[in-house]
């Protein structure tokens, strides 16, 4: 399909939230239907001409803006982890959306848990890819059970005894009877625009990150002052 | 047991071509060819399936983790499909053909297979052509190259054309110039290959690389971004010198932008000086690619080589080279000059076997026209 405007991608839930504000500050205001939760529609149009928006779950940003649907996004680095995808660019860390992936086991296990003694370990997540790589590299095999949620269920209900997550306050995972015994990775959101959209028109589409990066810049000097 | 097969079931990523895109795909490769043999480029032919050590080795070597393998009854030693034509035909010019007069320009084109499809593309198997100067990659012969893939893409009709120079040892060159660590190197590699600003700007020598990230786009205007920057390596100076040459002799065309990346190397790890990508309006990804490398010989020595490959799957995909040929019905019985006179006038004529209503016959055969005898009728 080729676009002649520029399509932003934005996650649902609880990035765009913090995504707002951002967009709001660098001059692009989306139509009202896009903050209505009940509008249906998929794709909104903004007060710049030419750029419209697309509301997505999070993994799909990467998706569409790796094929060049969709030419500019906003993703966590969780997503751009588990998918390594080339033909993405990750120019601006929004700093939004802050977290770490995690790996949790039930506190009791963590008493008697050998990590160096492993040679296989069975676990449950979002993230097969990030997952099985980060085991192989110390030698362990991890076998993945793909889950789309509520992954601290599975270590309870004895679908395995091990899960990776994202960890924000912790909460969850303590009420649920489970410690975070590894930080895989910190994670945050990114700005992101297709390879091929970079290259061939940068000149629509880099005074966008400039301003996501300059915004960014002002914030984080404001927080050290 | 497996279930049984439905006949038509082919395996992932791989697929038949049917009309009118398996003419389009003949068509664009008919006139890619003749363009690379009108400018001397001579066809080589190499076989689908070699040792798979021929493959794995040299320039272009084939990642082994592309490779679809199987073992030779016959030698009893591994074989394995191509997954890239530029490694053999490099081969080829540094054996059969080492004795013939450099520089040596040949073209190719074929079918190559991987074992996986790319995230982009599910792909398998696809249509590869292209072209290699052998012998020389100095800035004329990647103009030369340069050259002919952009003009075979402008003569496909394509809506606009982009090229994306990269510099792929420039960025290691600027290191060493400043004297950084081949840790620090990588780590710079990697935050220019992702364009992530913020990482780039906290490195050392960090108004060197973020010059260099922030002078992707047009020729030049990088040039000038990059000598303005204080601390600037001169190797910098000399590449985007010889670079802005080069892109002075290409083709002009309004459909065509030609830009340079010079902080980015990933994706070409076996170029030398320069690699470039091409890039097609309404064409996901990259439409080919190419660029300098270096063929090594039998005896242990190099030679320099520059090339192009571009992928036809993508540009049929995207509907070029779908010509509507008129196809004309000829009734049974009819005089053969009628026929020869039709194609002599660019009809695809198609004959009835027997006798009938020549109309019914026609719309039967997809044709858009009908011989009634005398004149040509529409269906």
């Amino acid at each position: 399909m080729v676009n002649d405007g520029i399509v932003m991608a934005l996650p649902k839930g609880r990035i765009l939230k913090e995504v707002m504000p951002m967009l709001h500050a660098v001059g692009i205001h989306p139509e009202a239907a896009f903050t209505d939760e009940s509008s249906r529609a998929l794709r909104f149009s903004t007060n710049v001409p030419g750029l419209s928006i697309i509301r997505v779950r999070s993994f799909d940003v990467a998706t569409f803006v790796a094929f060049g649907a969709a030419h500019i996004g906003v993703a966590g680095n969780d997503v751009l982890m588990e998918f390594d995808y080339a033909e993405i660019y990750a120019p601006v860390d929004l700093g939004i959306g802050r977290c770490r992936l995690s790996v949790a086991e039930p506190v009791e296990l963590t008493a008697h848990d050998d990590p160096k003694s492993w040679s296989h370990v069975r676990i449950a997540t979002k993230y097969p890819g990030i997952t099985r790589r980060h085991f192989a590299a110390r030698g362990v095999q991890a076998e993945c059970i793909k889950l789309n949620g509520a992954m601290e269920l599975a270590p309870s209900l004895g679908l395995c005894r091990r899960i990776v997550d994202l960890v924000s306050t912790g909460r969850t995972l303590v009420e649920n009877g489970l410690a975070e015994v590894e930080v895989i990775a910190e994670i945050s959101s990114r700005l992101i625009v297709n390879r091929a959209a970079y290259k061939t028109r940068g000149q629509e589409l880099m005074p966008w990150v400039e301003r996501f990066r300059l915004l960014v810049e002002e914030r984080n000097n404001a927080a050290a002052a | 047991m497996s279930e049984p097969l439905s006949l038509g079931l082919l395996p992932e990523g791989l697929r038949d071509v049917l009309p009118p895109q398996a003419e389009a795909e003949a068509r664009l490769l008919r006139d890619l060819l003749d363009h690379l043999r009108a400018h001397g480029y001579e066809r080589v032919g190499t076989p689908l399936i070699e040792f798979e050590a021929s493959l794995t080795s040299g320039f272009g070597a084939a990642r082994a983790a592309d490779l679809f393998r199987l073992t030779d009854p016959i030698s009893q030693r591994p074989l394995a499909v191509r997954s890239d034509i530029t490694g053999q035909i490099a081969r080829v010019a540094a054996t059969r053909m080492a004795h013939f007069a450099r520089p040596l320009r040949l073209s190719y084109a074929g079918p190559v297979l991987r074992i996986k499809g790319s995230q982009l593309r599910a792909d398998r198997q696809f249509s590869q052509a292209g072209a290699e100067l052998i012998g020389t990659d100095s800035a004329a012969a990647v103009a030369e190259v340069a050259g002919l893939a952009i003009k075979g893409l402008l003569d496909l009709g394509l809506e606009a054309v982009g090229v994306d120079f990269v510099l792929p040892d420039l960025i290691g060159r600027v290191g060493i110039a400043l004297g950084m660590t081949q840790a620090e190197i990588a780590a710079a590699a990697e935050a220019l290959d992702a364009k992530d600003i913020a990482t780039v700007a906290a490195l050392p020598h960090a108004t060197v690389f973020s010059a260099l990230l922030k002078a992707a786009g047009e020729v030049p205007s990088a040039k000038a971004l990059l000598a303005a920057t204080e601390g600037m390596p001169a190797i910098v100076g000399d590449r985007m010198g010889t670079l802005a040459e080069l892109v002075a002799v290409l083709p002009v065309d309004p459909r065509l932008s030609l830009t340079v990346d010079p902080g980015e190397t990933r994706g070409f790890g076996y170029q030398t000086w320069i690699g470039f990508s091409l890039f097609a309006k309404g064409i996901r990804g990259e439409v080919g690619r190419g660029g300098a490398y270096v063929i090594r010989r039998p005896d242990g020595s190099e030679e320099p080589a520059v090339g192009f490959s571009l992928y036809l799957d993508g540009l049929v995909e995207a509907g070029r080279g779908v010509e509507v040929r008129r196809r004309i019905m000829v009734p049974y019985g009819a005089n053969s000059d009628v026929g020869t006179w039709l194609r002599a006038e660019g009809w695809a004529t198609v004959a009835a076997l027997e006798a009938g209503d020549i109309q019914a016959q026609a719309k039967d055969q997809r044709c858009t026209h009908y011989w009634d005898g005398k004149t040509i009728q529409p269906v």
